[in-house]
């Protein structure tokens, strides 16, 4: 086996071994709801798959096997050959194991899997490279390719194919790209002519099989990894939008889950609240008169759809980090409208990044930001729920302003935010923080409910009875602040405080509510 | 000579080290400059340049077999535990002074602030491997096995950190418990160095003490 073959080899294996990574942390993710112990967990397997797969190559390198020598390439070839098709059968496997264990057990076939790719590394290091002096130069520039090839695997499956196939097609390519990878190294091993056209013909075999098999051992996979042990022959999503950003599936009934996790339902109406969309039409009560609405996160559109209607919001800003949710709002009727509201910016971003390079002296300030924020213990939610981020949040809000976020019950966060504001309220299960004084305002909020329109259709209608008398228990929310409180009512700063003595400050640095509770596992739909 | 399960044991404490580093680093990069996909693959992919890099470097070092590779392995351990001591306090500072630059130019900051770190720790493969050719002559097997304990500390790592380190130390503290490991592979990996050199001492001081002695005779 030549050093060049040897070079070819590792690249190649590097940019399949890391784009299978890819896809296993993509499926991870969606089953676990964005777990960050799932994500370390999954990097362990595969960590672990390779340390054994390099440790049995290790094994199999005799010490009479020269470099250069053409058998050893017959070896490779079979090992490559298994290991692609091991490595194409674990994003199948997840779905299997979610409906019977959930993703754990799956991690055993990454491991597997993540072993024989990880063999070939040695492997083609030993039967490429001599044992001399310059051993250790020559094995820095096979790992630099299997380096460079991970790099690749990470920008255009990371970047590219995530964007343009759905998951199966990926699988696919992936496997196929393996299988080429196979028929080269046979092609390099000096096999007689009708050897080769065996093994050559093995390969397109193998390859046949994948193709025949994927939209079947692919079919519904999200569906299988969402609902579980739930899962039925006839259980289907109504809308998978799948983008390098993420993958958002919509039910049949309306609700949207983000990377496999809740987010949200489309409904802007108050009457028929199935979203909490409620919290929305809260603004009204809580700011005298927001003109300026910063919000972070777009998700089905509903929230920005009714905050879009305010009365008196004269430009609303929205952040949203996955692209996608645009095409999902563009696909539904009832929340569309926003992509064209010429009150209305969608900006694709981060939402920490934009207020850092968004300073509040060149206009950036608000009368509210408001973030109805995913579960507080998804991967990297700290970085829009810690005492930092919430400082960043108070520099770009105008006098009076009020920050409004989902803390979705974590008493940590609720916590923080009544810590590092002097003014804080609980509306249900979000929290409403300012510098300037806070109150959820009865007068206000029953003018807000009174005149609020969408679309030109009154929010509620109070020409019947029974809304007149759904108007009136929904204005009577804003006594809840002079009465005990309840999970779902208003709750000062000082019982807040009172209440969560024993909750921790989040920041940056400590992560609190990601990992308080390592592994969690989600009921299915 | 040291025991090659020294070099082992070494080498498996340096891998725990540099994925504790990675996961930390990565997650202070990415409250910087963003957790959209475009960030993760830059601070990605800078990751792995520098550890390519580091790797070339590594291994054009260890071509001369007069070079005390253990020592200069023990080296890059303490320069990355040093950098490591210091690194979220760098990442901070750089992270917000570039925070308006372009998609390029914030690729290239990211690449130089784990350009030093990076570069140090894809050295180590190529110095160990160049190390244990020279007294067992298989790269196979030296690489197998090397990479087979340094991804095996990773793994323990990676697994630490989410079950115990991460959420007990957080940021600082995981960098911290790095910082020590290395300052310790270090110092165990001088120690290795020592041990290999004192046969070629002895043999050196044979061979002056041998000539004088026949000289004497004579």
């Amino acid at each position: 086996m030549s050093f060049t073959v040897a070079l070819v080899v590792a690249g190649v294996s590097g940019f399949i071994a890391l784009s299978y990574e890819i896809l296993w942390y993509r499926v991870i993710a969606f089953a676990s709801w964005g777990l960050p112990g799932a994500f370390g967990l999954l990097l362990a397997a595969y960590l672990l798959g390779i340390a054994i797969g390099s440790r049995v190559a290790g094994a199999f390198c005799k010490d009479d096997a020269t470099a250069g020598d053409k058998n050893q390439l017959r070896a490779i070839a079979a090992f490559a050959l298994v290991a692609n098709v091991v490595a194409w059968s674990v994003v199948p496997f997840f779905g299997w194991s979610s409906k019977k264990y959930d993703w754990p057990p799956a991690l055993a076939l990454v491991a597997l899997s993540a072993a024989l790719l990880g063999a070939i590394l040695p492997l083609v290091s030993h039967f490429g490279i001599a044992a001399d002096d310059r051993a250790g130069q020559r094995l820095s520039y096979v790992y630099l390719a299997n380096i460079v090839g991970s790099a690749a695997g990470s920008l255009i499956t990371g970047f590219v194919f995530l964007d343009v196939w759905p998951l199966h097609t990926i699988g696919l390519v992936i496997s196929l790209v393996g299988l080429g990878l196979v028929a080269l190294i046979a092609a390099l091993a000096g096999f007689e002519r009708a050897r080769l056209v065996r093994w050559l013909s093995s390969v397109a075999v193998a390859a046949g099989v994948l193709v025949a098999l994927t939209p079947r051992a692919y079919d519904r996979i999200w569906e299988k990894l969402l609902y579980k042990s739930k899962f039925e022959e006839t259980t289907k999503f109504y809308e998978v939008i799948e983008t390098k950003s993420g993958v958002i599936t919509v039910t049949q009934d309306g609700t949207v889950y983000g990377g496999g996790a809740y987010d949200g339902r489309f409904n802007t109406s108050i009457r028929w609240d199935r979203n909490g969309i409620m919290r929305a039409y809260g603004i009204g009560a809580l700011h005298p008169a927001p003109k300026k609405i910063l919000m972070i996160g777009l998700a089905s559109g509903s929230w920005a759809k009714v905050i879009s209607h305010l009365p008196g919001l004269e430009h609303l800003t929205i952040v949203e980090i996955n692209p996608g949710y645009t095409k999902l709002v563009a696909n539904h009727d009832e929340v569309k409208g926003i992509l064209v509201d010429p009150k209305v910016d969608v900006v694709i971003d981060d939402g920490r990044r934009w207020l850092h390079r968004h300073a509040p002296d060149d206009g950036a300030r608000f009368d509210v930001i408001v973030m109805n924020t995913t579960w507080h213990w998804r991967a990297h939610i700290t970085n829009l729920l810690s005492t930092e981020f919430m400082q960043l949040a108070r520099a770009h809000l105008a006098p009076g302003g009020i920050f409004y976020f989902n803390t979705t019950s974590s008493e940590d966060v609720q916590r923080t935010a009544a810590t590092a504001f002097p003014h804080a309220m609980r509306v249900y299960n979000f929290m409403a923080v300012s510098d300037a004084p806070l109150v959820f305002d009865k007068m206000r909020w029953a003018a807000t409910l009174a005149s609020f329109t969408i679309d030109g259709e009154p929010a509620i209608d109070r020409t019947t009875e029974e809304g007149r008398k759904f108007f009136d228990e929904l204005v009577a929310y804003a006594d809840g602040i002079h009465e005990e409180p309840t999970s779902e009512g208003l709750e000062s700063r000082e019982r807040i405080l009172a209440r969560t003595h024993a909750a921790r400050v989040v920041t940056d640095d400590n992560m609190v509510p990601e990992w308080r509770e390592v592994l969690r596992f989600q009921e299915p739909p | 000579m040291p025991g090659r399960a020294w070099i082992y044991a070494v080498f498996l404490l340096s891998g725990f080290a540099a994925l504790l580093y990675q996961i930390v680093w990565q997650r202070a990069l990415y409250a910087i400059y963003g957790i959209n996909i475009e960030s993760v693959t830059m601070v990605v992919t800078a990751f792995m340049l520098g550890l390519g890099i580091g790797s070339v470097v590594g291994g054009v070092v260890s071509k001369d077999p007069k070079r005390p590779v253990l020592l200069m392995f023990a080296l890059v351990e303490l320069g990355i535990g040093l950098f490591g001591a210091i690194s979220l306090g760098v990442f901070h500072a750089v992270g917000n002074a570039t925070l308006g630059m372009s998609a390029l130019a914030t690729f290239f900051v990211t690449f130089l602030l784990v350009l030093v770190p990076t570069l140090l720790m894809g050295s180590t493969l190529p110095l160990l491997v160049a190390h244990l050719v020279r007294s067992n002559g298989n790269v196979g097997k030296s690489v197998g096995t090397l990479y087979f304990v340094n991804t095996l500390g990773s793994a323990f790592a990676s697994a630490a950190a989410v079950l115990f380190v991460l959420g007990r130390a957080g940021q600082t503290g995981s960098v911290r418990v790095a910082a020590v490991l290395n300052v310790t592979v270090s110092l165990l990996a001088y120690v290795a160095h020592r041990r290999s050199q004192r046969p070629a001492e002895i043999a050196a001081t044979l061979s002056a003490a041998v000539p004088a002695e026949t000289a004497e005779v004579e």
